[in-house]
């Protein structure tokens, strides 16, 4: 396995990611027909830079709305705000009201919501409509109130609209 | 009970770095989840290079997590697809590193370039002392690599390549240049290792 050290230095050239790995999901485009150490290691490298970028700007987010926890949401305010990022991610975030896997042993602890403003919902639709690839998502909004997910739902809300129990 | 239980066990178990092939053996739902994590990178490294930068009291949701992990992985698909398809239209078959550095500049992240660069410099070195190196010796340069990564954190570079070459030769500094000379074929790496050299012999005058 790769050590892993840190690069407060930004001098050691240790790759934080196992080779393999990295290689693997390069050999998924079929296309791919051979790669050099050299791409291997770049490519490795720059998904490094690419991750810490991600990171910081979702904990600036964060911050913003005075939240300590990075969330889902804080992710994707993240990435609409760099152009080049938001070009080839924004379609393959996961829909606010989809859950990224359906089996989660853990979830973080929210407060509980009774009713989602309608403010929300048209955001939500807001956000639906560009993408062409999210029109099947569209499908979604009106199940909210339908199907009661305290433990999710809350979460999301908040982050996207201000509340006035928020506030108080 | 079982599948639940397997389900529980799953995440764990790969953070953990378990065997997978227990987990072969069980269900079929397992064996999808393991292919699902293989076109991901460790959620583990995820997690740890996202702590490294977000605020010291802050937290990440383990939803984030999982979504970060796959956004570094589509992010590692995108370039390899566009390094790739400027293979093609020059008819060759490898990916090298100028296809990779071309790639991110043309995605528009042109503010990691030179931090490739310079990295992609330190990594040519490394691998060139490599193979000077007899292979049965090897072994003990990893050894020294917390020596010089100690240097290196000291933005002693030099000392790093001091340390190293003291692993091929005797105290004499002389007979080291010329055994190094005689070891090398002519390349780009050799000239680099010969300007080191110059600098090994400058340090050794201070030291």
């Amino acid at each position: 396995m790769v050590m892993a050290e840190e690069e407060e230095s930004g001098v050691s050239i240790q790759l934080e990611f196992p080779k393999g790995r990295v290689k693997k999901i390069m050999a998924l485009d079929k296309d791919v027909k051979r790669v050099s150490s050299e791409a291997l290691f770049l490519v490795s490298r720059s998904t490094e830079l690419f991750l810490q970028f991600l990171a910081e700007k979702s904990a600036q987010v964060a911050i913003e709305k005075k939240r300590k926890t990075v969330n889902l949401e804080h992710i994707r305010e993240a990435v609409k705000r760099h152009q080049p990022t938001r070009d080839f991610l924004l379609d393959e975030l996961p829909p606010p009201s989809q859950p990224t896997k359906p089996d989660r042993p853990t979830q973080p602890a929210g407060r509980p919501k009774l009713d989602p403003p309608p403010r929300g919902t048209r955001r939500i639709d807001l956000f639906f409509r560009k993408p062409e690839l999210d029109d099947p998502a569209q499908a979604q909004p009106p199940e909210n109130p339908a199907q009661a997910q305290p433990p999710e739902n809350p979460d999301q809300d908040q982050a996207q609209s201000p509340v006035p129990v928020d506030e108080s | 009970m079982e599948d639940e239980s397997h389900n529980n066990t799953l995440p764990n178990g790969f953070n953990t770095g378990s065997p997978e092939s227990p987990f072969l053996k069980t269900s079929t739902t397992t064996t999808q989840h393991n292919k699902e994590q293989d076109r991901f990178l460790p959620i583990a490294n995820v997690g740890r290079i996202m702590k490294k930068v977000i605020p010291p009291n802050g937290k990440i949701s383990k939803d984030a997590k999982e979504t970060v992990q796959e956004c570094v992985s589509e992010f590692i698909s995108f370039v390899t697809g566009e390094a790739s398809d400027k293979c093609q239209r020059e008819k060759r078959k490898t990916i090298n590193g100028d296809d990779v550095i071309w790639a991110i500049t043309t995605l528009g992240f042109e503010d990691y370039v030179e931090p490739l660069k310079t990295y992609l410099q330190k990594y040519k070195e490394i691998e060139g002392e490599k193979l000077s190196i007899p292979k049965q010796m090897r072994s003990e340069q990893r050894l020294q690599q917390h020596h010089n990564n100690y240097h290196d954190q000291n933005n002693q570079p030099f000392n790093g390549a001091y340390a190293s070459s003291n692993l091929i030769s005797q105290p004499p500094y002389v007979p080291t240049d010329q055994k190094f000379s005689l070891t090398f074929s002519p390349n780009s790496i050799q000239s680099q290792l010969r300007q080191q050299d110059q600098i090994d012999s400058v340090g050794h005058w201070y030291e």
